[in-house]
């Protein structure tokens, strides 16, 4: 069965079963790859994407959900790395293997959007986030900083 | 083969695509994947169409390491897997260092293992120069005599020796060769611009890709030239000699990773995001229980379901593939997409064919028999002094029994593989931290030369242990054979990934002391025990109690049980650790002393040949953190050593830290601070990549520490996903890290594992002191910490 969805500002023809999660939609139907698939349960973030400004996981959620919204990958971010939540990733060198960050990056974009101005408190309760690596420290000062970079 | 594939299928798509046609479809498709990190559009510009990867025009290959286009861009082969750990990035640089190239102009790019198979070493690269661990000059001791040749059978000295990521040994290892390797290319830079000028090569300098012949004022470009310098051998490259420390320009700078971009924009390419034209997917079910069997499954009951193609059954990987470890058989359905694969593979009726003696064993029951194995005679591996008549005359004995649990990697990106396999050629693409064993699968498997066996070799997303990858490319390479001609991308689920990894040994250990009347040790007597086959069960109290105690005796014990174990960041010494710095502590609150001043002195009496880097370590990481300065009722501080290779007058990495910990009256812990004081030895390569090494080894073995543990129950592991298995996250990180540096006089082992297994011990410790509670096995977290 075959509908619409709108990722990163373009609309895609899915034809999938609309009750396939999200991610697999995003992964191998409209191709983004960015997103990443490891825990499966909703658990780990890596998969996290936005779904009408909504940090989501999206193995945990069918594809339904989001026909009619929008939804927001890592390559919308920007595909340059532009951005300022990116730039601020980038000064710190905040990856190591780098496979959580696509979902790490779009949970602290969100909690962003909604706290222009987030207390170490606001990152702990809303970025749960799980990175193997340990990038922790430099993902919290990326965050401070990209909150002052985005005030511009 | 046991395998089959089940008859009246939809078969495979047969043929497959013209092999030239694929590669060109592949590079389109993917340029930044194929051709390592660079903008895609200019990497497929300098690509000749059709032409593979991996065998660029040799005209601009200077040697297996360094390919100079035209416009400077140098292309550094990388025979390591970038995991995380900054490999890309430090390999590059002690190429470049040598190479005096322009830093902003450098694309890292993985070596071919197939070249591996079918090229030697040049001979230049095979004589470590200098004088071993404490000669600033040379090459340090790289430990290519461990090398296990099963995976490069017949060529013992392939062209890139090493491509295993392991044993935090890729600037160990590979420093030698890699600074040697830029030094070759420059000087035949140079040769060639001489020739060219008809000047003496002396009258020459380069620099930022750049030849300058100051007398007549000319210059010419790395891009210009490396087509002469290709076809200009070294006269003598036995003379090429590598800059000691003092001269070097890039190497010892903080860099940051050249990856690092792509990581923030989606773009890097794991073994998961390999995708290729006619590819399906694989979801297994391979038997919980390990060394268990497939005894039936009913295919019929899920072939409908949608984008369902096959089924292929596999047998236990050969142990012989997979050093020695017997994991499970199992069933494969093959789909359109993954997805599709793993709901068929969930639903498909499966019975196994599970050994009794495996199904018997559980927690309680595998504690036990470590526990007795510490009682029966084990491998005495030190005995010095008379520890019998020590105990004898002691003032007092102070004992302790500890225990680790079994540990998985749990990586974040689940075991994957993709593979294909034609009549003469088999193609891999997967994140792997050992590709010349992978490839040496391969060629077992489908019997095709290892010569015809092509890796193209992805980010890994974590690797956290050599061997860690499991079986996964033997299970892939197992599906693709019975399916010639269809590229097959086998994933696991993170449930089978639990199944599919191998774990760190559970351990446990007897540790007695006898003390003087003034509280310190005079004689010590170390039991350790683990499953037989684990990783260095001995690892460390083989040689030296680290502290000096005149009477030492160590033994170490194993009990025979079924789960594959193996490397897991570090060998058995993360535990040992934790048992030691743990006792030392319980010695010097015995002694009632203080547990700084205490390990002090008795580093201050051995005789071991780093003994005062150790003691600047703690020294220095005492002051950094204030100790002995007042903290807040519910908050202690605790200390301790980290060093490998101290004991002898090798290669050896030293810190100490100190870790400041507060536990709540519910029994919350937190690392409130830690103080590293690290050595850097002659020189770290990349200090950011220590400094981020040492920040996520603090929160790994946190983890350990406070959450981590496997259980067995009937033969199976219980905890397979992150809801069971529980992972820090931002809410456990400390908030304080200070990492200082001082320097010492010998190369360093490596930073990749062993950095931070103080945290074990230190929260034990801070726990007994907020509560008096002393509690000694792992986790801690599933201990009652409330206290009044």
């Amino acid at each position: 069965m075959a509908f619409d969805l709108t990722v990163n500002g373009s609309v895609h023809s899915v034809d999938a079963d609309p009750q396939t999660p999200l991610l697999w939609v995003i992964r191998d139907h409209v191709g983004l790859t960015g997103t990443k698939f490891s825990c499966g349960i909703g658990q780990c973030g890596a998969c996290t994407v936005h779904v009408d400004g909504r940090a989501t996981r999206s193995c945990s959620v069918p594809a339904a959900t989001a026909i009619g919204k929008r939804v927001l990958t890592i390559e919308g971010v920007s595909a340059d790395g532009s951005h300022p939540i990116q730039i601020a990733w980038k000064e710190f060198d905040t990856p190591q293997c780098g496979y959580c960050q696509s979902g790490m990056i779009l949970s602290a974009l969100a909690l962003l959007q909604q706290r222009p101005n987030p207390s170490d408190a606001d990152i702990d309760a809303q970025v749960t986030n799980i990175c193997r690596c340990g990038t922790y420290h430099r993902v919290r000062q990326a965050i401070h900083l990209a909150a002052r970079l985005m005030k511009g | 083969m046991s395998q089959r594939t089940d008859s009246g299928v939809e078969a495979a798509q047969t043929g497959g695509p013209n092999r030239r046609e694929f590669l060109a479809t592949v590079a389109a498709a993917h340029g930044a994947f194929v051709l390592g990190f660079w903008v895609p559009s200019r990497a497929e510009a300098q690509t000749p169409s059709g032409a593979a990867w991996y065998e660029e025009p040799a005209t601009r290959e200077v040697n297996a390491w360094i390919v100079i286009s035209p416009d400077d861009t140098v292309t550094v082969r990388i025979a390591q897997t970038e995991l995380g750990q900054g490999v890309w990035t430090s390999n590059a640089m002690m190429v470049c260092e040598e190479l005096q190239c322009d830093w902003t102009k450098v694309r890292p790019q993985y070596a071919s293992a197939n070249r591996d198979a079918r090229e030697m070493a040049p001979a230049w690269t095979l004589k470590v120069p200098g004088n071993g661990a404490t000669d600033p000059k040379g090459g340090g001791e790289p430990t290519f005599g461990n090398r296990d040749r099963r995976g490069v059978a017949g060529i013992p000295d392939s062209l890139y020796r090493r491509m295993r990521t392991n044993a935090a040994s890729s600037v160990k290892d590979g420093r030698y060769y890699l600074q040697l390797a830029g030094a070759e290319a420059r000087e035949r830079l140079l040769l060639a611009a001489a020739a060219q000028w008809k000047v003496p090569v002396a009258e020459l300098t380069a620099r930022d890709s750049v030849i300058r012949h100051a007398q007549s004022g000319r210059t010419t470009t790395y891009g210009q030239i490396a087509h002469l310098a290709a076809a200009t051998p070294h006269p003598h490259p036995e003379t090429i000699t590598i800059k000691p420390p003092d001269q070097w320009t890039l190497m010892g700078t903080e860099q940051k990773n050249l990856d690092v971009p792509l990581k923030v924009t989606g773009r890097t390419v794991y073994g998961i995001d390999v995708r290729l034209p006619g590819m399906k997917w694989a979801a297994v079910r391979s038997c919980p229980v390990y060394g268990g069997d497939v005894k039936t499954y009913d295919f019929e009951a899920v072939r409908r379901l949608p984008g369902v193609r096959s089924v292929v059954q596999f047998p236990t990987p050969d142990p012989a593939l997979t050093r020695g470890r017997i994991f499970s058989g199992g069933v494969a359905v093959i789909a359109d997409t993954w997805h599709q694969a793993r709901t068929a593979v969930d639903r498909m009726p499966i019975e196994w064919t599970i050994p009794p003696e495996h199904a018997a064993f559980n927690t309680a029951n595998m504690r036990e028999a470590l526990l007795a194995a510490l009682d029966r005679p084990g491998t005495v591996q030190a005995n010095q002094g008379d520890v019998a008549a020590a105990f004898s005359r002691a003032a007092r004995v102070v004992e302790a029994t500890y225990s680790t649990p079994y540990l998985p990697r749990a990586r974040m990106e689940p075991g994957n593989a993709t593979v294909l396999v034609t009549a003469d050629r088999v193609d891999i693409w997967i994140g792997d931290q050992s590709p010349q064993e992978t490839r040496f699968s391969a060629s077992k498997i489908t019997g095709i030369p290892e010569q015809n066996v092509y890796l193209h070799l992805c980010h890994l997303g974590g690797g956290f242990g050599r061997n860690g990858n499991g079986p996964q490319a033997e299970q892939a390479i197992m599906i693709a054979n019975a399916l010639r001609g269809t590229p097959i991308h086998l994933l696991w689920s993170r449930e089978e990934d639990f199944v599919g990894t191998t774990y760190r040994a559970m351990g446990v250990a007897h540790l007695k002391a006898a003390l003087d009347a003034d509280g310190w040790p005079i004689a010590l007597d170390v039991r350790t025990a683990m499953q037989e086959g684990g990783f260095g069960p001995d690892a460390s109290f083989n040689v030296t109690s680290r502290y000096h105690v005149p009477n030492y005796r160590y033994s170490n014990h194993t009990a025979k049980f079924h789960v594959p174990v193996g490397t897991r960041r570090g060998i058995g010494q993360a535990a040992h650790e934790f048992y030691r710095e743990s006792f030392m502590d319980e010695l010097a609150h015995a002694a009632g002393k203080d547990p700084y001043r205490y390990r002090r002195e008795l580093i201050a009496r051995t005789n071991l040949p780093y003994k005062n880097d150790m003691i600047k370590a703690l020294d220095m990481a005492a002051e950094m953190s204030g100790w002995g300065t007042p903290l807040p009722n519910g908050t202690a501080r605790a200390i301790a050593l980290e060093e490998r290779g101290a004991e002898t007058n090798g290669m050896a990495t030293i810190s100490a830290m100190v870790h400041t910990v507060s536990l709540s009256r519910e029994g919350k812990v937190r690392l409130q601070r830690v103080d590293v004081a690290h050595e850097t030895g002659f020189g770290l390569i990349n200090p950011l990549s220590v400094r981020k090494q040492l920040e996520g080894q603090i929160i790994w073995f946190y983890n350990d520490a406070m959450h981590q543990m496997n259980t067995i129950a009937e033969g199976r592991i219980v905890e397979n996903n992150f809801n069971q298995f529980p992972i820090s996250r931002m809410d456990e990180d400390p908030p304080e890290i200070n990492i200082r540096f001082f320097p010492t006089e010998h190369w360093l082992i490596g930073m990749g594992h062993d950095r931070a297994t103080s945290v074990q011990s230190a929260i034990g410790d801070a726990i007994f002191q907020i509560t008096g509670k002393r509690f000694r096995d792992l986790p801690y977290g599933r201990h009652d910490l409330t206290w009044r």
